[in-house]
């Protein structure tokens, strides 16, 4: 749109007016990534290396019970191996001594820099350096323990050979749940968000009643309930993933009514009087003037309660899901059944990582947009 | 636009008045807002009322069309009892049209959308009639061009004044303007009193809320001062600023003046 486009439209460039650099913050800067350089990249060499070279079982990873007919064997004794290297060790010593170098400068001169860049640097050396100095200490501490149990049960890949498409097929599934209990939600929520509105008390009070029961009961309940409730009660005999996506949905409804009704009481108040004014009835000025413009508003915080969602959708592993119905988790709590590797559940958080994370990003975005207050604009018009 | 009755410049309630206040109470929770208002409006009257901030003059407008429900009395428009609960508001408020301080335009809609939206949703116009008539009133108003644009692209004075036009696209028969320059810088006050003078001349019936003492003597075919929830004086502008007769008027009148 245009507005959009005016302000990106800007060829001037504002003058930089940090100021020039200095050889004490310059130094402290360096320190500061030197630190999470030598930390991160001696942990990732060393890694690195043990995992591309042929390499046989130490006995050191037998007597951390890694036995050699296990399947994966060597490459869970390389994790172990790499975390004791010499390269490993030294990396964290060194690079946590440059990190309290950066920290400890910084600290104490970060106050006396003159000018913007150099302040800047000095702070954001002792940032690094501490953060250099924390990974280091976890890893140290972390391998101080028994990391050969930790890494046989949760890092040994060897078993998810051949799970490929059951999880590819898992994630389909969760994002089919999460989809259907989200669009589901949405058009519940609306309406219950509407009626919550009502000036009339008769109308106000079931909707919630509705709605604080479905947000004051945990979500597990609703879910293995309402199977029950859909088969003895109604005589409906559904699949439980079919129930369970209108058991999301009755729940998302619930947080979906309070969102819309936060969305449709955050417009002005004239709107509805110029509305009603050109002789509009409540429900014609809900419709043309205020539902579209509280939709818009809306659209972050809904996107947000869908990420919240596609995680909770792994509560369908209470229910008796048919194998083709397996969801992320269902699929990862299966193969580790079969296989007594937990592994499948490091790969299960990867999976929904994939799922969310772009979400996260869009989510960000959408309300980075409607804090620049061009949404009004924008939305209507694209 | 507007048959031609003539010009009443008396305050007696005739019985071919379009709008009859009678016995207008108004209590926001335990706030005595107005004070039992009579007031009434022939066809063809400009009438502005006036007094200083707080003194119930808006909330008085605002019953005319029942965006406010009076708490007690009776609000008469064209002989039809609009406080009665039998009465469709929406029918009669298709002849009343408002302008708000805010403009109160629909942001999410073109400026021709915001004026053919309820011709076509309330008045079931086709949508190839609904757009000549937006456009003719836009036209008039003096913004053809921008019947594409977004509010939030408009002036203050583009967007008053396309709210004007989609109160007159319903062809209103009467027209309430509730302080409608308060918002404007004041290089834009000009264009937006010089649409609501042309209106007047046209003959429109107008109920104004205004700060604008210039507009009010020029244009007013009578005057309403108000204070604290009451008429305290009523007439004919140029007489009121001649000779008031409250002191409270006078001293009104010394602050704004």
């Amino acid at each position: 749109m245009a507005v959009t486009e005016a302000s990106r439209v800007d060829a001037e460039v504002a003058p930089d007016v940090r100021g020039p650099t200095a050889p004490l913050p310059a130094t402290i800067f360096g320190l500061g990534i030197a630190a999470l350089v030598i930390v991160i990249g001696g942990v990732l060499i060393s890694q690195l290396n043990y995992a591309l070279s042929d390499r046989e079982l130490t006995q050191a990873c037998i007597d951390a019970s890694i036995a050699p007919e296990d399947n994966g064997a060597i490459g869970v004794c390389n994790i172990i191996e790499a975390l004791a290297d010499p390269v490993t060790s030294w990396s964290l010593y060194i690079g946590s001594l440059l990190g309290i170098a950066a920290l400890v400068l910084g600290l104490a001169f970060y106050k006396r820099m003159d000018s913007e860049r150099r302040r800047d640097q000095a702070i954001t050396g002792a940032v690094f350096g501490s953060q250099a100095v924390i990974i280091a200490v976890a890893l140290l501490w972390f391998r101080s323990a028994t990391p050969g149990l930790f890494a046989k049960h949760f890092l040994n890949f060897a078993d998810l050979e051949g799970y490929g498409g059951a999880f590819v097929r898992g994630a389909r599934n969760t994002l089919i749940l999460a989809l259907g209990g989200e669009i589901g939600g949405v058009i519940i929520g609306l309406v219950l968000g509407i009626l919550v509105l009502s000036k009339r008390r008769a109308v106000r009070a079931p909707a919630r009643l509705y709605i604080n029961f479905f947000r004051g009961t945990p979500l597990i309940w609703q879910l293995v309930t309402g199977y029950f409730v859909l088969l003895f009660g109604f005589g409906i005999r559904l699949s439980a993933f079919v129930a369970a996506i209108i058991v999301f949905s009755l729940n998302t409804g619930a947080y979906s009514a309070e969102v819309f009704r936060a969305g449709i009481q955050s417009i002005e108040r004239g709107q509805m009087e110029a509305a009603r004014s050109l002789g509009m009835s409540y429900f014609q000025a809900m419709r043309f003037a205020i539902v579209p413009q509280a939709v818009r508003r809306v659209i972050p915080p809904l996107m947000n309660e869908f990420v919240v969602l596609i995680k909770d959708t792994a509560l369908v592993i209470a229910l008796g899901l048919s194998a083709g119905d397996y969801d992320i988790f269902t699929t990862a709590r299966e193969g580790q059944a079969a296989t007594f590797n937990a592994t499948f559940f490091t790969v299960a958080a990867i999976a929904y990582l994939v799922v969310t994370l772009p979400l996260i990003r869009l989510v960000n975005a959408a309300e980075k947009r409607l804090r620049s207050g061009l949404v009004g604009i924008a939305g209507a018009g694209g | 636009m507007v048959e031609t009755a003539p010009r009443s410049t008396g305050s007696t309630a005739g019985s071919d008045a379009l709008v009859r206040l009678e016995g207008i109470h108004k209590w926001f929770g335990n706030l005595h807002v107005l004070k039992g208002v009579d007031v009434t409006l022939q066809q063809r009257d400009v009438l502005v009322v006036i007094g200083p901030s707080g003194s119930g003059k808006s909330t008085l407008l605002r019953c005319v069309n029942m965006l406010e429900t009076p708490t007690s009395g009776k609000v008469w428009f064209d002989g039809q009892d609009v406080t009665d609960v039998r009465t469709d508001l929406n029918e009669v408020r298709t002849h009343i049209g408002m302008v708000f301080q805010a403009y109160n335009l629909f942001p999410h809609m073109t400026a021709l959308r915001n004026i053919t939206v309820a011709l076509e949703r309330v008045l079931k116009l086709p949508s190839a009639e609904a757009e000549d008539r937006a456009r003719d009133q836009l036209a008039r108003v003096g913004i053809n061009e921008k019947a594409n644009a977004y509010p939030g692209q408009l002036s203050g004075g583009q967007q008053q004044r396309v709210a004007i036009a989609r109160a007159l696209a319903m062809r209103p028969r009467l027209m309430l303007f509730d302080e409608v320059t308060s918002a404007l810088d004041p290089e834009l006050v000009g264009e937006v009193l010089e649409v609501m003078i042309r209106l007047a001349g046209d003959g429109m019936t107008m109920m104004v809320v205004t700060h604008e003492m210039g507009f009010a003597r020029e244009v007013g075919t009578r005057m309403v001062f108000m204070d604290d929830g009451q008429v305290v004086e009523e007439g004919v502008p140029s007489e009121m600023y001649r000779n008031p007769t409250s002191e409270r008027l006078r001293q009104f009148f010394a602050k704004v003046l």
